[in-house]
Formats: structure tokens, C-alpha cells, sequence
């Protein structure tokens, strides 16, 4: 593990896609609808800068609205919040996706990261006339955040010449404008080994879907020669005691029924994602990964529903358990939402901070650091 | 008076509140900086003016104009924008859920000026490498895609030559409260292409200005498909013809010192291949085309400054001649950019409106 990485405080991130909606992945897609409610989102955007989460995804599907533009209008109606902007590679030129960053961050005061995904389901792509297979994507990815990163660097004239994008003498006017950064935070979502060589290469943190901590903790010490640090996108139900949390969040996959089950299963064969096909066959084999964290809600609400389920110290010890194994920032979707953020900044986010703090000074008397 | 002339005003862009041409704008990064408070009070003088819409440009030195209008409309409640974008850069499935995605927060209130590029060296710091005819023929086939998504069934599926779709869906309908179900759409361009793309996937057929006569001779077949003709432009009206001469005459001698726009314009002519630019550079040789309309500033500020010049009176009734050519529509820049969008509301616009209600 990178023991520069090991010692900063946990970051926390949160969802964004289901404001208004309880339940959102249990629908299945086609269902969803895409108006996006200016004011729900306003008041999700508020109430996560009350409690304390840095930035909140804004996802990129066919389904939903463009999350560029919705951050775009949301910056102009909050002030500390970050958006971290979901972007795939082949739906636009890497010169005017860099572009539209750059005017989100003039307009927001640099509060825009972007998470790049390559794209789940073929199907979808298609719709984007995207026609690549999962591999290929990975290579036209690896040059769209080449390109977007010599942009950033500043480059004066971009030339580039790939086997999927050509640019000659590339060059925009407004900068990616930040008090402390010149380029965006680079997130990168996927499980599969092209993801993470991408992240490897171009991310400042790779996003994956849960795993058992000993599997985690093998990638993270992986990944520490990069510097590149380890997230994990996942769920949380935290009650005031572990059998409620767990009542609860057994009785939410009762409520959601046989439908969004069908759903998924539907969308698992569909998907060429490796994340998500593999946390499907994770939740096959165990329902608990570790005594804090359940795979049982995955086959009605998808790969990022492995969620942490218990009481706040239970839901802490088990981030710090993850922490341990090399984790270093969290992305969650909460059951539900408004509530488990509230939750998590009064009752364990506390909690989190004073076993970092435990862990500072156990591990400075041990003489380790 | 659903007849009624339409009139537009090109937004100024974040760093730019005085004149500045094209060229000197693009040397200075600051001149990309949004200034969403200036950009949206400038916007509702517009609304209170009885402009309609606001221009919102597209290039490599200014913020993307989808998302400056999607900050700038929330700021304000009337106004439209139009907004200028080119073919060739994003996938038109994305294009359309960002746009739908803009008119469900800001009710709908824009459309779209399509310009099939204007500069092959801009194009290709996109990575767009093809020629000018190339890029007409993306284009229809870009815009086919984008109707279809608005007015045809889903799911979209294309094959062409450029764009290949299968089953593509964007959730978000594009919305706005007078029904429409699209945004209107104007080609701009001068060439014979921009004019058969207006009458294919336009609303409009958006022109570099030349004089009534001109532009009625290469109305007819716009006209006949009944669709309508705008034109880009400028406009400097003062209380008198003298007035509005002089100051005029004083903007095209304002040197920004150490910086040559003439040169700079020049290249960006020869180093084009639009016709609308071209053309208007030809035309520059004589000062005046017509008693009110002058090239002074075309050469130096570009195509669209070809500017209709005189008293109120004057500039009412050059509008009113565009009108009885056909012309329905106009997006003008004026300088001081927004004392001449007020004089022009607040002098102009009500004598063209008294004689439009005379005439019917």
C-alpha cells in the first residue's frame, strides 16, 4: 500500500442519479425517466454540502439527462459542492469535451471532476453510434484522455495522430480555472484489467465495485508504485442498531419484488462490463463479504448495490476495514438517500475520523512511519 | 402580426464589453471567461427590449455555448438564445440529450444556428479533416439524426455515410411550454449547400447580409419551400444619419495598440473556405452598397460587420425593404454593444412595429 495514500483522511462522495427517486436502479432503465427536477436536484445538492460530501456523480446513460449541462445549471445554485461528471469516451470530440469542462469549471470556480467509463452494455453504445467492442473502447479511451490531458497540461498546440482520434494543432482560449489545479480530478470506473491499467495511466483514482478486503488489498498494493488510489462505489444502510439496519435492508429488497430482478437479469446479459458481471457473480457466491457488507440487495438493484449494512460503528469499522485494505475515497448510494447522508455526517463520519485518528497515532507510537 | 420582423442580438462574449474584433479577441484568453452576471443582465435589457434572442458563439476561444446558455438561462426568463454550433464534434445522440437536457431546465427557450464549420484549421483542432462539401454532407446527415429525435419515432436508427446508429434513445424529450418539439433551426452559411440543408432540416436560412436585392434574387427556393431568410448583420443608428456615420467612423479607426485586426482578418479569410466570409470580403471594395448600408468595417471586424448605418428613421425603413425582400429575421451586433442594443429597441423596433400594423 502507498503509505502517503494509507495516512490522508478518507474522502467521501455521493450519488447524485437517484435524487427524487427512492429506488432508482430497481427500475429497469427504460422506465426512468429523464426530466431532470431542477429544484429536487438543488435541494440534494444543498443538503450533501450540509453534510459535508465533497462531490456528487452525475451519471451518463441514454436514460438520464446530460450531465454536463445539468452541472452546468446546478453550479449556478450551490457554492461548495463538486460534481463529478460521468463522460465515455466516442460521443464527442476530446477538443470540445475538454472545452465544456473548462466552461463548467469558469463557471462553478473549478467544482467539476470527471469519471470516465468506457461504456457498459454494446447495446447502449450502439445507440451512440458507437459500434467498438469492449477492448477497442479501452484503446479509444487511452487516447481521448491522452489528448484531454495534454489540454490540460496547458500544450499550446495539440497534434495527435491514433488509430481513433487525429488532431492538428488542437488549441482552446479558456483554461480549466481552479484556485489549486489546473486540470480536472480524473476518475475512471471499471473492474476489468483494461480499466485498471487505464486508471494506472491517466486517473488520479480508480473506481471499482466491492470485493472481499484481501482481494482489494492485493490491488492496492498493485496499484501503489502508481500513485494512483483505490475507490470503491458502493451502497450504505446505517441504522441505530445492526439488526434494524439489517431488517431494513432486507424488507427493501422484499419490497422491490420479482420486477427489478428480471431487470437485472435481462441487463446481465446484455452487459459486457466487468464490473458489473462480476459483482453479479460475487453476490451468487456470498451474500456477506465481510460481517458489515451485503451483496444480497445486488440482483434486484445491480453491481453498486453491495452495500455496507449495519450500525454506525459497525458501518465504520467496516470503512476502516476497507481503508486498510488500500481504499482510499468512497462514492455512495444511500438507503435512501436524503436520510443515510444525514446519518452518515452526524452519526459516522465521526466515528470514521476518530479511528483515523487512532490509527495516526497507534501507528506513530509503533514507530512504523 | 405573425408576420412581423424577428430581431436578435449576438450575446458579447465574458471579456469583451467594449468593440473588439474577432481576431484581437481570440489572442486574449480572458475574452473566453464567461461573465454570467454582465452576460445575464445584458440578457434581460434584451427581453425588456423586445429582442428575442441572444446569440451565444461557437469557437476554439470562447466556453462551450450549450452550457454558457444553460448558466445564463437560468438568470433570466424570456429570453431565448440561439445557439451556434458545427457539425462534426459530438456524437448527435449526445447532442440532442444535451440539448433536450438545456430545454427541460430553461423551458425550452433557444435555437440552433448549425454552421458546417468555417475555418478547416479550426475543424481540425477538433479532429474534423474534411473539406468544406464533406462537411455539408456530415452535416445534413447530422441534422436528419437530430430531427428524428425530435419529430420522428423512437428508437432512431441511421445508417449514412458519416453516422451509423442503431436503436439510439435520449430519455429527456425536449421540452417547452409552447409545444414545440424541437428547437428551431437556422443554417447559416451563404453557399448552395447551406441553402438546399435550410429547405432539407432548417427552419431558416441564416446569411451574411448584402443588399435587398441581392438576398431577394437568392431567396426563392428557401421561399417557396416556406421556410424563412435571416441574416447576420450590424446596425448603427443615432438620432441622425450624421450621428450615426460619424460614430461609425470613429469605431473602425479605434487601433487597439500593437495589434493589426486587419491583417489578422485577412488571414482568417484567405486561411478559410466559407463562402458567406468570402463573398462579404469581395464586397468590402466599395464603401457603400446602398445609401444605408456599409462595408467600412468588414475587412477589418469580419462578414458579419456589414452594417446598416443611419437615423432611426433610416435604419426602420432599410428593415422594412429587407422585409419586402423576404428577410423575417435578423441578428444584429452593434457597438457600444449594449447603448446600441437599447437604442435599437427602444428607437428602432417601435417604428417598425407601427409600420408592420399600418400596412396590415
Amino acid at each position: 500500500m502507498n503509505t502517503e495514500i494509507a495516512t490522508r483522511p478518507l474522502r467521501f462522495h455521493w450519488s447524485m442519479s437517484s435524487a427524487g427517486q427512492q429506488q432508482r436502479a430497481a427500475k429497469s432503465r427504460a422506465a426512468v425517466t429523464g426530466v431532470p427536477d431542477l429544484d429536487a436536484l438543488t435541494a440534494f445538492c444543498r443538503h450533501a454540502e450540509e453534510c459535508g460530501i465533497e462531490s456528487l456523480l452525475t451519471a451518463f446513460g441514454f436514460h438520464r439527462p446530460d450531465p454536463l449541462t445539468l452541472a452546468a445549471a446546478l453550479a449556478m445554485r450551490t457554492s461548495r459542492i463538486k460534481f463529478m461528471v460521468a463522460v465515455r469516451s466516442g460521443v464527442c470530440s476530446p477538443t470540445l469535451f475538454v472545452q465544456q469542462v473548462n466552461t463548467v469549471a469558469a463557471l462553478s470556480g473549478g467544482r467539476i471532476c470527471i469519471n470516465v467509463v468506457a461504456g457498459h452494455t454494446p447495446e447502449e453504445q450502439r445507440g451512440y453510434g458507437d459500434f467498438l467492442d469492449h477492448d477497442e473502447r479501452y484503446e479509444r479511451t487511452d487516447e481521448f484522455l491522452t489528448i484531454c490531458r495534454s489540454f490540460w497540461r496547458r500544450e499550446p498546440l495539440i497534434n495527435f495522430e491514433g488509430s481513433h482520434y487525429r488532431l492538428e494543432n488542437g488549441r482552446l482560449n479558456l483554461p480549466f480555472l481552479d484556485g489549486e489545479r489546473s486540470s480536472p480530478e480524473i476518475f475512471l470506473g471499471g473492474n476489468s484489467a483494461e480499466a485498471e491499467q487505464l486508471a494506472i495511466k491517466h486517473a488520479d483514482c480508480w473506481w471499482r465495485l466491492p470485493d472481499k478486503p484481501e482481494v482489494l488489498a492485493a490491488k492496492s498494493r498493485a496499484l501503489a508504485a502508481s500513485g494512483t488510489e483505490m475507490g470503491l462505489l458502493m451502497s450504505i444502510c446505517v441504522r441505530p442498531t445492526r439488526e434494524e439496519a439489517i431488517r431494513d435492508a432486507y424488507a427493501m429488497v422484499a419490497d422491490l419484488g420479482e420486477p427489478p430482478r428480471t431487470a437485472h437479469r435481462e441487463f446481465r446479459k446484455r452487459s459486457d462490463s466487468v464490473a458489473f458481471l462480476s459483482t453479479y457473480d460475487l453476490a451468487d457466491r456470498f451474500d456477506w463479504l465481510t460481517p458489515y457488507m451485503w451483496t444480497g440487495a445486488v440482483a434486484s438493484l445491480g453491481a453498486p448495490a453491495v452495500a455496507l449494512v449495519g450500525s454506525p460503528e459497525d458501518v465504520a469499522e467496516g470503512i476502516l476495514d476497507l481503508k486498510h485494505a488500500g481504499v482510499s475515497q468512497f462514492l455512495f448510494v444511500g438507503w435512501p438517500d436524503l436520510d443515510q447522508m444525514t446519518t452518515f455526517q452526524r452519526d459516522v463520519l465521526p466515528l470514521v475520523r476518530e479511528l483515523e485518528i487512532r490509527d495516526e497515532s497507534s501507528e506513530r507510537k509503533g514507530g512504523t512511519a | 402580426m405573425t408576420d412581423a420582423l424577428r430581431f436578435h442580438w449576438r450575446l458579447p462574449q465574458g471579456g469583451e464589453r467594449a468593440g473588439a474584433s474577432r481576431a484581437l479577441l481570440a489572442s486574449r484568453p480572458e475574452s473566453a471567461l464567461p461573465d454570467v452576471d454582465y452576460q445575464a443582465s445584458f440578457c434581460r435589457t434584451a427581453e425588456d427590449l423586445g429582442i428575442e434572442s441572444l446569440l451565444t458563439d461557437f469557437g476554439w476561444s470562447k466556453p462551450d455555448s450549450i452550457l454558457l446558455s444553460a448558466a445564463i438561462g437560468l438568470q433570466c426568463t424570456r429570453a431565448k438564445f440561439i445557439i451556434a454550433y458545427r457539425s462534426g464534434l459530438i456524437c448527435p445522440t449526445t447532442f440532442v440529450q444535451q440539448l433536450n437536457t438545456l430545454s427541460a431546465l430553461i423551458d425550452g427557450r433557444f435555437s440552433l444556428n448549425v454552421v458546417a464549420g468555417h475555418s478547416p484549421d479550426e475543424q481540425r483542432s477538433y479532429g474534423d479533416f474534411l473539406p468544406h462539401d464533406e462537411r455539408y454532407a456530415r452535416t445534413e446527415e447530422f441534422l436528419a439524426i437530430c430531427n428524428a429525435f425530435w419529430h420522428g419515432d423512437s428508437p432512431v436508427n441511421y445508417e449514412g455515410r458519416f453516422y451509423r446508429l442503431e436503436n439510439g434513445k435520449v430519455a429527456t424529450p425536449f421540452i417547452s411550454s409552447d409545444g414545440a418539439k424541437g428547437p428551431e433551426l437556422y443554417i447559416a452559411g451563404n453557399s448552395d449547400q447551406a441553402m438546399q440543408m435550410a429547405i432539407t432540416q432548417g427552419s431558416c436560412w441564416m446569411m451574411m447580409a448584402d443588399t435587398p436585392a441581392k438576398i431577394f434574387a437568392k431567396s426563392g427556393p428557401v421561399l417557396e419551400s416556406r421556410k424563412t431568410i435571416g441574416l447576420r448583420m450590424s446596425v448603427f443608428a443615432r438620432p441622425t444619419r450624421e450621428e450615426a456615420i460619424t460614430a461609425a467612423r470613429a469605431f473602425a479607426a479605434e487601433r487597439p495598440a500593437g495589434f493589426d485586426s486587419k491583417s489578422a482578418e485577412s488571414r482568417f479569410v484567405t486561411g478559410g473556405d466559407t463562402v458567406g466570409m468570402r463573398k462579404t470580403f469581395e464586397l468590402a471594395e466599395s464603401e457603400w452598397l446602398t445609401p444605408w448600408l456599409w462595408t467600412g468595417l468588414v475587412r477589418t471586424h469580419g462578414a458579419p460587420t456589414l452594417a446598416i448605418i443611419g437615423s432611426y428613421d433610416d435604419v426602420a425603413e432599410a428593415l422594412l425593404e429587407y422585409k419586402a425582400a423576404g428577410v423575417r429575421q435578423f441578428i444584429f451586433s452593434g457597438w457600444p454593444k449594449l447603448d446600441e442594443m437599447v437604442r435599437f429597441g427602444s428607437e428602432v423596433i417601435p417604428r417598425v412595429r407601427e409600420a408592420e400594423a399600418a400596412a396590415a
